[in-house]
């Protein structure tokens, strides 16, 4: 045993125990939220729960299971007058009847177990006050009422179908075409707000805004009808009557209707299809019911934009400093504190910067700007609010650090014979710099930038000050030039977490999203930073016999 | 080539050389250098002759690098050496406030000790030069590539890959793309600092061979750590102690009948 301790044996098996935890913490973290998220998607079954209550009343449960706990109760037989029984989370939907989704139902309630399987159930997803679970009663279409189950069942989907498609013209219409047209109307108000600050408002040009005003808005009258037509089919898509648990019955039109299936009735392969539906529904769709359902594409597509952005930004600043700091700048004094300030900026909270980018960059530079080009819009500001440019901006400043140090280090390493080679052949500095040491950096300049965005992806705090929203009614990119639209409020996957999570009014709803939003976040990051791995491993593939 | 034929070429075909009688490439004056305050060239006094090799000898430390390194101001990128003296290159005041050091580099050519071809193909590497010029004719830089690998002796071994990365390539040949690049920009003088203390005793002998027909081209100096070589490929030769200029003289002399003590001494073995 003296032996085993002499020879270190014990710190290589304290070392390997500290590694295994943090591996098993990783794996952990990961197995968790992927369960988590993506049982969200799997189609759940749903039970029918007998409950007996104290009073003797007798009730009827339908829902889906979500949880189950341990929970202490009083009990006189028991050797501590305690026991424990397990209570479930039930999740019976019909939120418009019972006014709740989710209830609590103590296992000393229920009569005849927890495990039945309500036959033929049918659940509705609905546009509005979530999920609905019955059985069909009848459904009325132009007048017409089919009771039969099979063919009721039938016809809705037929008219879901059909419900589905008009969702999707009528939003095509309303947030492509319409929104198009708005953002050119704007234009135009803009430019007659521009023309008289100039005071060049000539009778030409109220005409020509006129002409080209009274076009968009023929324009608009199209669509809007187009869109009104639709809206009047869609009315005669006819309703669903379902009977529900209570004996109630819930009358539900069809063009609420997202879509239903019947849980109980799937087989594998049915609910490995509803799943992979499910999942391409959220990362495609738009949020619902204070995103509490529905997708996150929104958020998708602002944390990429984002991030990208950053990016394009951090880069050239990063390498820029590292190069003057490592070749031209003099070692003393003064670059000693500037190495320290950038090494501490790395230590500063994120929300500090968040509040630097509100205070300089929106406030400031954002004001001036907006007196200096935008003054025709004001007062309602365009750079001057927090937006997509100030958030990208903010979180380039918050990792300019991790660049400049990982540069530094790559410069570091090219060997001062290659410097030298280069200079003997008669090149300047600056050439040497970026014909021959600039090129050998960039697998260093993507270390850096890798960490970089792993950070400015799951930043939170700052993006809040700096233009995340909640709900952002337009996208940061789309169709209309141009294209990126840099003053816009983006939404982002990291504050949507937080809002789902923390900030909706139904909590017990919206935890699976919030597990699925974490686990969407996880891998987009992995897979930017997958990306840039990549094109790095490829580029030192190039260098390789140089590092010996 | 046999060995025996290149030990025939390379035995003295100048058994009466003077520097008295030559022409002048480079020219140096009363040359002191210091690091910081530490004094490392002494009091430097000698002519560099056009179209020879020069070879400079000495123990480890003793300044040889260092002079080396001024005659294309390659001690210009430490911060705390300073010089004074005067070194000229056929006239033109090396060290002069209007000299561009860019364009005295691509008249003094440089080979380092250890090989250092750029990550790039071998084409692009002799290119370098060329294109740091503006040359970016394709006619150009072609024949000058292939006359600058024919002058390094390297054409034959890599005219099938040119496009294959330098780094690909063994030491021997790495160290000759080294030379094939440093010439293609023409330069008056190649310096060599040790151009094959790095080397196999093949590529030792392939790199000797080739600093003799280079003469013919160029003005060369070269350090080196060992005397043999210098007694082969020199004309003249230097030796350095302290950073002093002990002896300078042509080679067999200097390796046959040395004036001064150190010098004997340190041809002879008694240090070094």
């Amino acid at each position: 045993m003296r032996d085993w301790f002499k020879k270190g044996e014990h710190w290589i098996w304290f070392s390997a125990s500290t590694v295994s935890i943090s591996v098993v913490l990783v794996f952990g973290l990961l197995a968790m939220i992927s369960y988590k998220g993506l049982i969200h998607f799997w189609p759940h079954d749903v039970y029918h729960i007998e409950v007996k209550h104290q009073n003797g009343e007798k009730e009827v449960i339908v829902g889906e299971m979500h949880d189950s706990k341990m929970k202490e109760i009083e009990d006189p037989n028991a050797p501590h007058g305690k026991a424990e029984i397990p209570q479930y989370l039930i999740k019976t939907g019909n939120r418009d009847v019972y006014g709740i989704d989710f209830r609590w139902v103590s296992s000393a309630d229920v009569v005849g177990g927890v495990d039945t399987l309500e036959k033929d159930v049918v659940v509705i997803e609905r546009y509005e006050y979530g999920n609905v679970y019955g059985h069909i009663q009848s459904i009325t279409v132009d007048g017409k009422t089919v009771t039969d189950p099979v063919k009721a069942l039938a016809m809705l989907e037929e008219q879901v179908e059909k419900g589905t498609e008009l969702h999707d013209e009528i939003k095509y219409i309303e947030k492509i075409e319409i929104g198009a047209i708005n953002y050119k109307i704007e234009g135009l108000r803009l430019e007659e707000k521009r023309l008289r600050a100039g005071g060049d408002f000539t009778d030409k040009d109220a005409a020509r805004l006129d002409a080209e005003r009274k076009e968009y808005q023929e324009d608009f009258d199209k669509h809007h009808k187009n869109a009104q037509a639709l809206y009047q089919q869609a009315d005669t898509l006819g309703e669903v009557v379902l009977s529900i648990a209570g004996n109630k019955s819930l009358t539900v039109p069809v063009k609420k209707i997202v879509h239903f299936w019947q849980p109980n009735n799937l087989n594998f392969g049915e609910r490995i299809g509803f799943f992979f539906s499910a999942v391409k529904n959220f990362l495609l769709d738009d949020p619902r019911e204070a995103n509490t359902e529905g997708g996150v594409f929104p958020a998708i597509i602002g944390t990429v934009t984002m991030v990208m952005l950053m990016a394009v930004f951090v880069t050239p600043m990063g390498v820029i400093a590292a190069i003057y700091m490592s070749e031209y700048a003099r070692e003393g004094v003064v670059l000693k504190m500037v190495r320290i300030s950038i090494n501490n900026l790395a230590g500063v909270p994120s929300i500090v910067f968040g509040i630097f980018g509100l205070g300089f960059f929106v406030y400031i530079i954002g004001s001036s700007i907006d007196e200096l080009f935008y003054s025709y819009a004001l007062p309602s500001p365009t750079f001057g609010s927090p937006g997509l440019l100030w958030a990208s901006l903010t979180m380039a400043l918050l990792t300019l650090p991790v660049v400049i140090v990982s540069t530094q280090e790559g410069l570091s390493r090219i060997p001062r014979s290659l410097r030298e080679g280069g200079l003997a052949l008669g090149a300047t500095k600056s050439e040497t710099i970026m014909r021959i040491i600039l090129p050998m950096t960039v697998p260093a300049i993507m270390t850096g930038l890798i960490l970089a965005i792993a950070r400015a992806a799951g930043e939170v705090a700052p993006l809040m000050l700096v233009g995340v929203v909640k709900l952002a009614p337009e996208l940061p990119l789309d169709m209309v030039a141009p294209f990126v639209h840099l003053d816009r409020k983006f939404m982002h996957l990291g504050f949507h977490i937080y809002d789902v999570g923390f900030q909706s009014p139904n909590v017990e709803a919206s935890q699976p999203l919030v597990y699925a939003t974490s686990l969407l976040l996880v891998l987009i990051i992995l897979t930017l930073n997958l990306g840039a791995i990549m094109i790095r491993n490829k580029l030192r593939e190039k260098y390789k016999s140089l590092d010996n | 080539m046999s060995e025996q034929n290149i030990s025939v070429a390379l035995d003295r075909d100048h058994r009466s050389l003077s520097l008295a009688e030559e022409k002048v490439a480079m020219e140096v004056k009363n040359w002191n250098l210091y690091y910081g305050t530490k004094q490392a060239l002494k009091d430097i006094n000698m002519i560099v002759p056009e179209h020879r090799v020069t070879a400079f000898i000495g123990p480890s430390g003793c300044g040889k690098s260092t002079l080396l390194r001024c005659f294309n101001r390659m001690n210009d990128l430490i911060d705390i050496v300073n010089v004074d003296g005067e070194m000229t290159l056929h006239g033109d005041d090396v060290y002069a406030k209007e000299m561009n050091v860019a364009s005295l580099r691509r008249r003094v050519g440089m080979v380092f000790q250890k090989p250092n071809p750029f990550p790039k193909t071998i084409y692009e590497n002799v290119a370098y030069g060329l294109r740091l010029q503006g040359i970016n004719d394709k006619g150009i830089l072609d024949e000058t590539v292939e006359w600058a690998l024919k002058g390094a002796g390297l054409w034959e071994e890599v005219k099938d890959r040119l496009n294959e990365n330098a780094l690909g390539m063994s030491g021997g040949q790495q160290q000759r793309l080294c030379i094939a690049r440093a010439i293609a920009i023409k330069p008056e003088v190649l310096l060599l600092d040790e151009p094959t203390s790095a080397l196999d005793p093949i590529s030792t002998l392939a790199i000797e061979e080739l600093i003799f027909e280079l003469k013919k081209e160029f003005t060369i100096l070269i350090v080196t750590h060992n005397m043999q070589q210098a007694a082969r490929v020199s004309d003249y030769t230097a030796f350095m102690y302290m950073g002093e200029l002990i002896e300078y003289t042509d080679t067999d002399s200097l390796f046959t009948n040395p004036q001064m003590k150190r010098t004997e001494d340190y041809i002879t073995g008694r240090y070094g």
